[in-house]
C-alpha cells in the first residue's frame, strides 16, 4: 500500500502543473461523449445492462447452471462493473495518442495526460454504474456488512492496474499501429480470462492459480465477496497482488516516460 | 536591449530517416539503452534535418525564418516547442512557450467556440481561471460573438483560424512561435493580428515567424534567417535597416 501511494504521489507532482490541462481533457472527453445523443449520460448503464440481461437469459435458460445462491443477475452485474471499466478504459486510451498527433507533434505536455483522461472518463462511467448497483442491492435486501469498504481499496487497485495496462499499449501503439488492431482481441480474450461470468470458487486449484496471474481474477472475484457474500478477503492475497499492480505501474509509466521523449518523430 | 536570451540553440543537429522510422526506433531506442550509437554518422537511409544550428533570442526580440518547403523551419520549431530533441548540441529554453497550432488542432467540431477556447487555452499552458479572465477579450478579439455559443463545425475555416489567433495572443508565455499563421482571415484581422503581434513583442515576447511572405518577414522581424536543406544562414541586408529603425 505504501509503494502504491508513493508511487501515485511521484506522478501527481509530474501533473501539478498540468492539473487544469488534465481538467480540461476529461471534460471534453465525457461532453463530446453525450453530445448530440439523445438519452445521453444513460448511455453508461445501457452496456452493463444489457449484457447482464443477456449472460442471465445464457445462464438461466440455455445452459441452466446456477452460478450463485442469490440472484444471478448480480452476480453478473457485479462482475460487469470491474470488467466493462477496465474495457472502456482501454478502449478510449490506446488511441489516444495517436488520434491528437497534431498536438503532439506541436505542442508539449506530459503525454500521459491523454491516456490517463481516457481512463477518467471509463471511471466516470463506472461511478454511474456503481449507483444503479447500490439500487439493485437495496431492491434485492442484500444484508451489506461494513466488508463491503472493501470496495474502496480494490476499486483503487483496479484503477491502478488498468492506467498500467493503457499507459503501456497506448505508448506501443504510437510505435506499432498494432496494438490497436489488437484490441478488440485482446479485450475478447482478457475477458473469458476473467471471472466475470463465472466464479473461480469451485475450481481446482491448479486452474485457480493459474487464472490468478490475472490480477483482475482477484479484483473481480473480490468485489462479488465482499459486497454480495458477505466475506473477508485474504490479506496475504491482498498484500501480493496489490505488490504486483504498484510494481506494473511503476514499471509501465517509467517505459513510458523513456519512450515519450520520440514521439512526436514516429508517431 | 535585453539581458538574458529566451531560447539558444547552440550546434544543434538534428537526424531524421527517409524510410518509415517506427520499425526500427523502437528497437533503437531499447538498444541505446545498452550501448552509445556514435551519433555523428548517418545510418543508411538517414538525413540531417538540421546541421550545426545556432541560435539566440531574447525577450523583445522576433525573428524570421524563411526557406522552401522541408527545410527543416518547423524542425527548429519543434525542438523550442520541446516536443522532439536533438540528437547533438543543445537546446535551452527559458520561459513557457505559446506554439501557434494550426487549423483545427486540439479544437473539436462538436463543441461550441466558448468551449474550444477552454480547451485550446488549456494546451497551450492556460489555467482555468485565467481562461475565465481572459475569455471576454479572447472573444472580442476574434469578432466572433455571435458566433461563440454555436458548434464549430459550422464555422468556415477563415473563423476558425480567428478563434485559434486570438487564444494564443492572450497567453501570458514568453515565447510566441508564428508558424506561417499571421496571415489569418480578410486584410482587416490581419492588420490586427500583425499589430498584436508587435505589441506582444514590445512587452518583451520573443517571437519566431515562419513565412514564405518575404514582405512580412521584413517588416515584423530584426532578423531573418534562411534555412535551406537543414543549414541556417543569417541575411544580413536587413540588419543595417532595422539598427536605422531603431535609432529614430
Amino acid at each position: 500500500m505504501c509503494v502504491t501511494i508513493a508511487v501515485i504521489a511521484g506522478k501527481i507532482m509530474r501533473l501539478r502543473k498540468y492539473r487544469d490541462l488534465l481538467l480540461i481533457f476529461v471534460w471534453r472527453e465525457f461532453t463530446v461523449r453525450y453530445r448530440q445523443s439523445s438519452i445521453g449520460i444513460l448511455w453508461a448503464l445501457v452496456q452493463p445492462l444489457s449484457m447482464m440481461l443477456l449472460f442471465l437469459f445464457i445462464f438461466s435458460y440455455v445452459l441452466k447452471v446456477q452460478n450463485s445462491s442469490y440472484p444471478q443477475m448480480l452476480f453478473f452485474y457485479a462482475g460487469l462493473l470491474p470488467w466493462l471499466f477496465f474495457s472502456s478504459a482501454l478502449n478510449y486510451s490506446i488511441p489516444s495518442l495517436t488520434t491528437q498527433y497534431q498536438l503532439i507533434t506541436k505542442i508539449y505536455f506530459p503525454r500521459e495526460i491523454l491516456p490517463i483522461s481516457g481512463i477518467a472518463v471509463a471511471f466516470i462511467d463506472y461511478l454511474i454504474a456503481l449507483a444503479l448497483f447500490v439500487v439493485f442491492l437495496v431492491i434485492y435486501q442484500i444484508k451489506v456488512s461494513w466488508l463491503a469498504l472493501w470496495m474502496i481499496p480494490l476499486t483503487a487497485m483496479l484503477v491502478l492496474f488498468t492506467a498500467s495496462v493503457s499507459i503501456f499499449l497506448a505508448g506501443l501503439n504510437v510505435y506499432y499501429r498494432d496494438v490497436k488492431l489488437a484490441t478488440a482481441f485482446l479485450l475478447q480474450l482478457w475477458f473469458f480470462a476473467s471471472p466475470v461470468m463465472y466464479s473461480i470458487d469451485k475450481l481446482d486449484m491448479k486452474i485457480k492459480v493459474l487464472l490468478f496471474l490475472n490480477p483482475l481474477t482477484f479484483i473481480i472475484e473480490n468485489m462479488r465477496r465482499c459486497v454480495l457474500e458477505d466475506r473477508d478477503i485474504v490479506y496475504w492475497q491482498f498484500f501480493l497482488v496489490g505488490g504486483i499492480v504498484a510494481l506494473s505501474y511503476k514499471l509501465a509509466y517509467r517505459y513510458f516516460i523513456k519512450i515519450e521523449r520520440a514521439f512526436a518523430d514516429v508517431i | 536591449m535585453s539581458s538574458d536570451s529566451l531560447i539558444e540553440l547552440k550546434g544543434v543537429w538534428k537526424k531524421y530517416n527517409y524510410r518509415e522510422t517506427f520499425h526500427r526506433s523502437i528497437r533503437e531506442d531499447i538498444f541505446n539503452i545498452f550501448r552509445r550509437t556514435r551519433r555523428e554518422e548517418l545510418q543508411d537511409g538517414e538525413f540531417w534535418a538540421l546541421s550545426d544550428v545556432n541560435l539566440r533570442l531574447s525577450g523583445g526580440e522576433c525573428i524570421g525564418f524563411y526557406g522552401p518547403n522541408g527545410a527543416g523551419k518547423s524542425t527548429i520549431l519543434k525542438l523550442i516547442a520541446s516536443v522532439t530533441y536533438p540528437t547533438m548540441g543543445e537546446v535551452i529554453i527559458r520561459g513557457v512557450v505559446a506554439p501557434l497550432i494550426e487549423l483545427g488542432a486540439g479544437f473539436h467540431l462538436d463543441l461550441t467556440g466558448r468551449e474550444n477556447i477552454y480547451i485550446n487555452g488549456a494546451i497551450i499552458g492556460m489555467t482555468i481561471r485565467e481562461i475565465r479572465e481572459k475569455i471576454d477579450s479572447i472573444i472580442e478579439f476574434s469578432e466572433l460573438s455571435d458566433f461563440i455559443d454555436m458548434p464549430i463545425k459550422k464555422y468556415s475555416s477563415g473563423m476558425h483560424l480567428r478563434l485559434g489567433f486570438s487564444i494564443a495572443v492572450y497567453s501570458s508565455a514568453e515565447i510566441f512561435l508564428f508558424d506561417e499563421i499571421l496571415t489569418v482571415g480578410d486584410e482587416d484581422f490581419q492588420l490586427k493580428c500583425l499589430e498584436r503581434a508587435r505589441w506582444l513583442r514590445n512587452n518583451g515576447r520573443a517571437i519566431i515567424i515562419v513565412s514564405h511572405d518575404k514582405k512580412l518577414l521584413n517588416e515584423m522581424s530584426g532578423t531573418i534567417y534562411h534555412i535551406n536543406k537543414g543549414i541556417v544562414s543569417t541575411e544580413d541586408v536587413k540588419a543595417s535597416g532595422d539598427t536605422a529603425h531603431h535609432n529614430i
